[in-house]
């Protein structure tokens, strides 16, 4: 796996105060790889400032 | 008595219930056909993994008693179904929650059996902890997978080992293995059908919905869950219709959308035999008087991803207090989404559902000019359990494809069979609808189905 990527991982996984299991990395480096190189993508669209995600709308639901 | 030409266990629904109403079939007997035939085949297909048969015969005696009292319940009444392990059933809770409790029934269990259902019991799905459970077979070639991650579903009505199931879909669970396994599958829209009592694995994503051999089941199935549950904060109140009164076969007029580019820009990634025949079936609705019109949705290579970065972020948020035990214990898919959701940041969720809305509005733009869309419904025909990893179907998760981006917009998603590829496995159509608007691709679907009639072909199992 990517030196960067595992290092991030074991960062994340510390703070919450996991571990991963035995051969977890190895075994799923590809997928995890191919999963980084997709949040990159993701975040190649201009969708612009005002493109909205989740709104909070402040009216309470009658 | 027998009194249908075909098997008791593969009557349909729809079949069924008329006979039940007539008084002509006795859930007894047709429920003692389902298990008869649990008993001949279910060691090789592996659908079931709790079989409630005396529970089972019990619930088919007090239905005929009701029945031969004059109180037919409706449609439902008397039918043999299972559910996927996800849904929490009273007395058997879902096994992949692992470390929490279940709710009793499921609100969508508790209303098949206020409808009369039978409980056949709880079937296989992907990512069990128990490793030692065989993976389910499919019915149509017994060396290959069923899909997943309804995968005992998959196995459990196109064996004839119920008439109909409920699945869960999150990133297509519902609708691969009713293609793989030559089955009409639906996946209602986000809301319509009650999410409480499903075990999570991402609550913005998580679609529970039916599964059976013919779309007029579907909807006999939807007609008895849909609807608001007060128990589950997302689902909506639109009203709900009469699905079955509401199909016929029609489609003189409609204009069905054909997200060309998408399915080229996919095309690489997928068996020539589902664009072969995904295009036959696209040809069968024309000649049936449906304007084909192909549209552009821009960011549907894009819907896979965002589906992926808020399943893995939700089911991380879900999972937070369990994780060490899933990391230590859980199936492999479920510990490679607990990295994936770790490694998912705030932004990156945010964007997600930055492209979700931007997606739901190009589709509402669409929707304007055509009434459904029709794209095909898998990559290839299901492959052999020999060649699948036990990670390998998450990686149709983060490849651009046919199904997350549904889950991510919650609209209405069919799948039909359209026909068998070279070595005798199902392909399938998939259409997709307006929300709240699946009138029209059951109509779409039911109109194609009685056309080509795939469902006559049966599995040799």
């Amino acid at each position: 796996m990517n030196k960067l990527i595992e290092e991030n991982l074991m960062a994340v996984l510390k703070r919450e105060g996991l571990e991963p299991k035995a051969g977890d990395l190895e075994q799923f480096s590809e997928i995890i790889e191919l999963y980084m190189e997709n949040l990159k993508q993701l975040h190649s669209v201009n969708l612009g400032a005002e493109e909205l995600g989740p709104v909070f709308r402040p009216e309470w639901k009658s | 008595m027998a009194v249908a030409e075909k098997p008791l266990y593969y009557l349909s629904i729809h079949e069924a219930q008329q006979l039940i109403k007539e008084r002509k079939l006795s859930p007894v007997e047709l429920t003692r056909a389902v298990l008869d035939r649990i008993q001949a085949v279910d060691g090789k297909l592996h659908a079931y993994i709790n079989l409630m048969a005396d529970s089972a015969l019990a619930e088919a005696r007090a239905a005929e008693a009701e029945i031969q009292k004059g109180n037919w319940r409706g449609p439902m009444h008397g039918i043999p179904i299972a559910v996927k392990d996800q849904l929490d059933v009273e007395g058997a809770p879902a096994r992949i929650r692992q470390f929490t409790k279940g709710v009793g029934d499921a609100t969508a269990v508790r209303r098949l059996r206020e409808a009369g259902a039978v409980m056949m019991g709880k079937l296989h799905m992907s990512s069990l902890p128990d490793s030692e459970l065989p993976i389910p077979r499919n019915p149509w070639n017994t060396e290959h997978i069923t899909g997943g991650s309804s995968t005992g579903s998959g196995a459990a009505v196109a064996g004839g080992l119920c008439l109909g199931s409920l699945g869960e879909d999150t990133a297509g669970s519902i609708r691969n293995p009713s293609a793989f396994c030559g089955l009409a599958g639906l996946k209602a829209t986000y809301g319509r059908v009650s999410r409480h009592g499903l075990a999570p694995l991402s609550w913005s994503l998580d679609h529970c919905g039916p599964m059976a051999r013919v779309v007029e089941d579907l909807a006999h199935m939807l007609n008895a869950i849909a609807g608001h549950d007060p128990k589950d904060p997302t689902s909506s109140g639109t009203p709900v219709v009469d699905y079955t009164s509401e199909l016929r076969e029609d489609v003189k007029g409609m204009v069905v959308g054909v997200p060309r580019a998408y399915i080229d820009e996919c095309a690489p990634r997928t068996a020539p035999i589902v664009l072969k025949r995904v295009d036959e079936a696209i040809d069968v609705l024309k000649q049936l008087g449906a304007k084909i019109e192909d549209v552009a949705v821009p960011t549907l290579h894009l819907a896979t991803i965002a589906n992926a970065v808020i399943y893995y972020n939700e089911f991380w948020a879900a999972h937070k207090s369990d994780a060490a035990a899933v990391l230590k214990t859980g199936a492999p898919q479920r510990r490679a989404r607990i990295y994936l959701g770790l490694l998912t940041g705030s932004a990156d969720y945010i964007q997600a559902q930055r492209i979700r809305s931007r997606c739901r509005a190009e589709l509402a733009e669409v929707f304007q000019r055509v009434h459904c869309l029709a794209l095909p419904n898998q990559a290839g025909p299901a492959p052999r359990v020999k060649d699948v990893g036990p990670i390998d179907t998450l990686f149709k998760h983060v490849v651009p494809e046919y199904h997350g981006p549904f889950n991510l917009t919650g609209v209405p998603t069919l799948s039909v069979p359209c026909g068998f590829s070279e070595n005798n496995l199902p392909t399938a159509l998939q259409l997709v609808g307006k929300p709240f608007d699946e009138v029209t691709v059951l109509r779409a679907g039911y109109t194609y189905q009685q056309q080509m009639k795939w469902y006559e072909r049966r599995p040799a199992v």
